[in-house]
């Protein structure tokens, strides 16, 4: 039966489609200008991500959070098209000596689009009677349906979770059969299992180097840089190098029971070495690291995830797992061949 | 040696391809064409992979009729 190939094959074409066809709610890309005085008339050029501010132009209207349940709306606005439009604001006394306002921008067909911290109010000295008022939370939504969230700076590289941070997670999971395998060889010495286990591993090492890969090209076009010294990536790639090693090792001894032995037992290394290099370390509470997903798991988590993004974020992990293990049971077939040619001669 | 050049291949791979896009291309409409190269640089490198096995298998075949 292989009616998991099939799965995996169709589990992997609705990656494909829905991660790159499900729109991005809508969003607020840049603002400017980035700081104000208080007490000053603000004038606010708004650039906004799938947007309909030309469209939705009735209902429009935009608010500074000042605290928690006050703000300011804009008093005067003029829309340049779907996605450009400026707003006057009147900031009034602030309490602190600073305050990073979040925008909201609201209408009828975007429902809320919002910027966290998008302008630093400064104290001033000037003076003014500008009020503020009770931000409408109950007006504030976010639009519904089904679409990917949308974060600054991510953009649309946030569909790389169904492909980059998949490829990890079906990395992690193909080696762990791999390890189950390597384990059963020790036990039994039979190098049926050796064939699977060296399968497994290597067909994860290939996942983990292409998820080096895709991160690098990532980061090249949001960091600006191919390769940064965050802790992530760093535990990342010395993790890949272990893999790297097991993998020269098995091509450098030629008899058969020796490197089946040598490799089952440096994969339970390299695998109890992983755990702390891609789980533990950048967990640690003193760690600054920029990647997304931050909070709980270094990669599934915390804000940067949703039960949109999830729904093919799963069948990403499932269906690339499974391709893994298609290429991996093909490659064990071919391994065993061989060896039982190896036996005939 | 063969490790080497699929180290190769997924390193320099990528660069090649950023080479041939302008960075402003890859980072217009919400930087969606660094994600297609993203899936790309994936497709490659598993062909790669299966391209390997296929040497394999021929080897055999070719040893078998000697």
């Amino acid at each position: 039966m292989s009616w998991w190939k099939l799965l995996s094959v169709l589990l992997l074409t609705y990656v494909i489609i829905a991660g790159f066809t499900v729109p991005l709610k809508p969003g607020i890309a840049l603002v400017s200008p980035q700081t104000t005085p208080s007490n000053s008339i603000l004038q606010l050029s708004i650039e906004g991500y799938n947007t309909h501010f030309e469209s939705g132009k009735q209902s429009l209207e935009a608010w500074l959070k000042l605290d928690s349940i006050h703000g300011v709306r804009a008093n005067k606005i003029i829309v340049k098209n779907d996605n450009l439009m400026e707003a006057t604001f009147a900031i009034g006394t602030i309490e602190n000596q600073f305050t990073d306002a979040t925008l909201y921008v609201n209408n009828d067909i975007d429902n809320t689009a919002f910027l966290p911290s998008a302008i630093r109010i400064t104290k001033s000295g000037n003076t003014s009677n500008y009020t503020k008022q009770l931000i409408p939370y109950e007006r504030l939504s976010s639009k519904a349906g089904f679409l990917f969230p949308y974060r600054e700076i991510l953009n649309e590289t946030i569909r790389n979770t169904f492909f980059h941070v998949a490829l990890w997670m079906s990395m992690f999971a193909l080696l762990v059969v791999g390890l189950y395998h390597g384990c059963q060889y020790l036990r039994t010495k039979n190098i049926l299992y050796d064939s699977k286990a060296s399968s497994y591993n290597m067909i994860a090492i290939v996942y983990g180097l292409l998820g080096l890969a895709t991160g690098s090209i990532w980061a090249k076009y949001t960091w600006g840089t191919w390769w940064t010294t965050d802790i992530k990536l760093n535990m990342a790639a010395i993790s890949m190098l272990i893999y790297v090693a097991y993998a020269i090792l098995r091509a450098s001894v030629d008899d058969i029971d020796k490197r089946a032995r040598l490799s089952a037992l440096y994969a339970l290394f390299a695998f109890a070495a992983m755990i702390p290099l891609l789980f533990v370390l950048p967990r640690m509470g003193n760690v600054i690291s920029l990647h997304p997903g931050n909070g709980g798991n270094p990669a599934l988590g915390g804000e940067d995830m949703d039960n949109t993004l999830r729904m093919v974020f799963y069948p990403a992990v499932i269906g690339l797992f499974l391709f893994g293990m298609w290429i991996a049971t093909i490659r064990t077939r071919i391994e065993t061949l061989f060896y039982k040619k190896s036996q005939l001669e | 040696m063969k490790k080497v050049y699929l180290f190769l291949m997924t390193v320099i791979i990528p660069q090649l391809l950023a080479a041939q896009a302008s960075d402003d291309f890859l980072r217009s409409t919400g930087k969606i064409y660094s994600v297609v190269v993203v899936l790309v640089i994936m497709f490659l490198g598993l062909v790669f992979y299966v391209w390997r096995l296929d040497k394999k298998v021929k080897q055999m075949e070719d040893e078998r009729t000697d």
